[in-house]
């Protein structure tokens, strides 16, 4: 009884503390898509994503209920930084649905501006909302709406501390007249947020980590869906001479919920992750420590490279090949060491008999697409008399019909197809990962190997396929299944066969060798299919930005020098970030992994028609 | 050489590409004109035709355009064959200009007959009637194409390339594409600055999430539905977002971005 009243209480409580509205809920994965064009649009770094905020305690002054209730500690703000531009994950402060939405597209606007960050904050966020305002005179409308809309929902001045009221009228007044306001003198209790506003002193996200220790890349379900709220990442350096057990505070200052313990705790391997993910939630930031010791559940493999008897044989010496750095701008010339390699040990077989079907129905439709000579009739010139119409035309007249204007040559046509195509796909450890309950992606990806190959054998298009991984910079494998001047062969299919997972994404070192191999090929249209599985990656300073900017320079190259660059993709999540890398119409995600390779051939005989 | 009269078609010029092409048409040298579409390039050569008195030839290219097209075929009559010039053939024989847009839609054998035409020969063999025709003084060849939508398997025979001078156009700069749709449609200022700020907005977006960015053209077909009295979101909405894309999620944007310069 005691419980059921105390859950009444807590409901009736929260519910009239609560000044949000579920039924207006704006979600910013809803519209995630429309929000980052618009902020492309409004001249935004297109090389940003877009990402969920973390709340943030603010400490203001809530109204009575909200803490009898103990709710609206915590606020969403957005900013930017580097990498992405942060957002709340959703919106529901005001009942109407539609000023939440403004509220989102507002907020992108003033984070498309670029401010002094010299000025004060408060100045500094009336600069944006003027320059915002006065570029995009049409939003002069919506802005006004929101400030009277937020400013009723705020505690009134008058109802505040002196010191604090004042501080209140500063922002109040800010909100109305943008540029007004030269300076505020901070009450000893931080102000109400501002959502309005970006974050006033956002946190900076942990450092890149400099040091080559990473966390492995994670063979993890690739159906499964992730969290878009971001939490703010510390990352500290783990002491490894340190046992966990040992006590290394005074037992007198105690820690708060979030910071951060070293805790020795090899064994822990449950599996209560849905409890881990709430307490994840309530906590202000996580810290992540970097010490390279995954717990086992994570860890499938060996980081280790294979010793070299049992590894593929190198090709030849490495190559040196150049990075692009976008923090700096510069080209940084021999900076990746790219190794080709050969399965050599790779028995030659036979097409899988599961492929079969599939293999003889594609070749069939492929054989449509072989260059072929044949006669054209009916055409207004030609090489030689078309007599069935010749004849029509006479006979039409002779019978005083009307004559329709006839061609009357037949003529011999060539259907040339002068193109080669080179084929990259991405065998990082990621592709470990399964994609159903019998199959992971690397064997789909074998599978549309297979597939393409005998497709692409029926057209007698030129084609090559290579597969790639990497383990920092100094060693990129390439791996080579099928040279532009080789016959597509048993021993192909048996070096296709014998594709495995390993390491990371180094793609732009791989692009960029790739560009170079496809280049030689005389051809008048070249064609650069790379097929993956997610975002760039490596241990080192590849991740993030830093390896989408290298990709998307390596595909800059690879269009100057006159290829095609496509991308198949089967990350669900790609449409963040491969517009970016290919453009609007230079990508495809597959949704459903297991159709890749059906799809891919299809895909290809689109492309070339 | 005549000036600009009210028949010469209205033409803003950016740079110094009347004098370039009245230079080439002097010294009787073929231009080739690139450019993203509705930059205005059709616009340029109807320009300069009127400009320089000449009578203005144009094909637009197709897929199924070829030789026999430009250069004229036999035509059936009543118990004969008539010779019937195309449109290039007319052009080298009256002199005046000849404009082939979007020349990288034609069939590869058309290039070929402009291939004498363009070189210092100038000439244009005719198979079929045996006559080898010399082109007047008076004869421009200039053809036009777009580098962006480039089908994938067609492109530019580098022999044909290099036997013009080159000329690209980009959009406008922010002011002169104000005047021009004011000079176009007659809409005010104002309204000509927010369109071009809508369509600088629009541009940013090329490469990343449009694969075609808004022309001037479309924008002065949204200006002329203005001009008529239609709201401007709806008008930006009809003559720019929907034709711009056809996925909802950015077609969303682009309405916003829209909203964002008219409000609502």
């Amino acid at each position: 009884m005691e419980e059921y009243v105390g859950e009444l209480w807590d409901r009736l409580i929260t519910g009239a503390a609560e000044k949000r509205h579920a039924a207006a809920t704006v979600k910013l994965d809803d519209i995630a898509k429309s929000v980052a064009i618009f902020f492309r649009a409004l001249g935004g770094d297109p090389g940003l994503g877009i990402s969920a905020a973390p709340a943030i305690r603010h400490g203001a002054r809530r109204r009575l209920l909200q803490r009898m209730a103990g709710s609206g500690e915590k606020v969403e703000l957005s900013w930017r930084d580097g990498e992405v531009l942060r957002l709340p994950s959703q919106i529901d402060l005001f009942a109407e649905y539609a000023l939440n939405r403004d509220l989102y597209f507002w907020l992108v606007a003033m984070a498309a501006v670029d401010t002094d960050n010299n000025q004060p904050w408060i100045v500094r966020n009336q600069q944006a909302t003027q320059s915002t305002l006065q570029r995009f005179p049409g939003l002069h409308v919506r802005y006004s709406r929101l400030v009277d809309a937020l400013l009723a929902m705020r505690i009134p001045p008058h109802k505040l501390p002196e010191d604090e009221a004042a501080q209140e009228y500063s922002i109040r007044q800010a909100l109305q007249q943008p540029g007004s306001v030269d300076e505020i003198t901070l009450a000893k209790r931080p102000f109400q947020p501002v959502p309005l506003w970006p974050h006033p002193n956002p946190p900076v996200s942990g450092e890149p980590t400099a040091t080559g220790v990473g966390s492995p890349e994670q063979a993890s379900n690739a159906a499964q869906k992730k969290n878009r709220r971001k939490h703010l990442a510390q990352r500290n350096d783990v002491k490894d001479d340190k046992n966990g057990f040992l006590m290394m505070f005074r037992a007198e200052s105690l820690f708060s919920w979030a910071e951060f313990v070293k805790v020795n705790r090899p064994q822990d391997e449950e599996d209560d992750t849905e409890t881990a993910q709430l307490a994840a939630e309530d906590m202000d930031s996580l810290t992540i420590a970097r010490d390279g010791k995954a717990s086992a559940a994570n860890v499938r493999f060996d980081l280790d490279l294979p010793a070299g008897a049992a590894d593929d044989t190198p090709l030849g010496e490495g190559v040196l090949l150049p990075e692009w750095n976008w923090k700096k701008q510069v080209l940084q010339p021999d900076y990746c060491s790219l190794q080709q390699l050969i399965a050599t040990d790779a028995k030659p077989c036979e097409l899988p008999h599961a492929l079969k079907n599939t293999a003889n129905q594609l070749r069939r439709q492929f054989q449509a697409l072989t260059p072929t000579r044949h006669w054209l009739k009916g055409q207004q010139d030609g090489d030689e008399l078309d007599l069935d119409a010749w004849v029509q035309l006479v006979s039409e007249r002779n019978s005083a019909m009307p004559t329709s204007e006839h061609g009357l040559y037949r003529a011999q046509v060539n259907q040339e197809r002068d193109l080669a195509c080179l084929l990259l796909a991405d065998l990082s450890l990621s592709t470990d990962a399964y994609v159903s309950n019998h199959a992971r992606v690397i064997d789909v990806i074998r599978d549309s190997l297979l597939l393409f190959s005998e497709a692409l054998t029926a057209t007698g298009d030129s084609f090559a396929l290579y597969g790639f991984s990497s383990l920092k910079r100094s060693h990129v494998r390439f791996n080579y299944i099928k040279g532009f001047d080789e016959k597509y062969s048993s021993q192909v299919r048996g070096r296709i066969t014998a594709i495995k997972p390993g390491y990371y994404t180094r793609m732009g070192a791989a692009i960029r060798h790739a560009s170079s191999l496809l280049v030689q090929q005389k051809r008048r249209q070249r064609l650069l299919l790379i097929l993956t599985d997610g975002k760039p990656n490596d241990l080192d300073q590849y991740e993030g930005r830093y390896g989408i900017e290298d990709t998307r320079m390596a595909l800059i190259e690879a269009r100057r020098l006159g290829l095609r660059p496509f991308c198949v993709t089967i990350d669900t999540e790609a449409s963040d970030y491969l517009p970016h890398l290919f453009g609007a119409g230079g990508y495809v995600v597959i949704r459903n992994p297991e159709d890749l390779p059906k799809e891919l051939p299809l895909l290809y005989a689109q492309m070339t028609r | 050489m005549e000036t600009q009269t009210s028949s010469t078609p209205f033409y803003e010029p950016s740079g110094d590409e009347c004098d370039l092409f009245e230079r080439a048409w002097k010294n009787r040298l073929p231009l080739l004109i690139k450019g993203p579409t509705g930059c205005g390039k059709t616009r340029f050569v109807a320009h300069m035709a009127a400009r320089l008195g000449l009578p203005l030839h144009t094909v637009a290219c197709h897929d199924d355009l070829t030789a026999a097209d430009l250069v004229g075929r036999h035509l059936i009559g009543d118990g004969e064959t008539i010779w019937n010039d195309g449109p290039l053939t007319r052009a080298v024989r009256e002199g005046g200009i000849c404009y082939l847009d979007e020349v990288v839609e034609a069939r590869k054998d058309t290039t070929v007959v402009l291939h004498p035409l363009a070189d210092d020969r100038r000439m244009l063999p005719i198979d079929r009637t045996g006559e080898l025709l010399q082109a007047p003084p008076a004869f421009m060849l200039v053809v036009s194409y777009n580098p962006g939508y480039q089908n994938f398997l067609k492109g530019m025979k580098p022999s044909t390339r290099q036997r013009f001078v080159s000329l690209t156009f980009d959009f406008p700069s922010a002011t002169q594409e104000e005047a021009i749709l004011m000079g176009e449609t007659g809409i005010d200022s104002m309204t000509a600055k927010r369109l071009v700020s809508i369509a600088g907005a629009f541009r940013a977006l090329r490469d990343h999430d449009l694969e075609e960015v808004a022309s001037t053209r479309l924008l002065v077909y949204a200006a002329t539905l203005i001009k008529d009295g239609y709201d401007p979101v709806r008008a930006c909405q009809a003559a720019l977002v929907e034709t711009l894309t056809d996925d909802a999620e950015t077609a969303v944007a682009l309405s916003e971005v829209v909203s964002a310069t008219f409000g609502r």
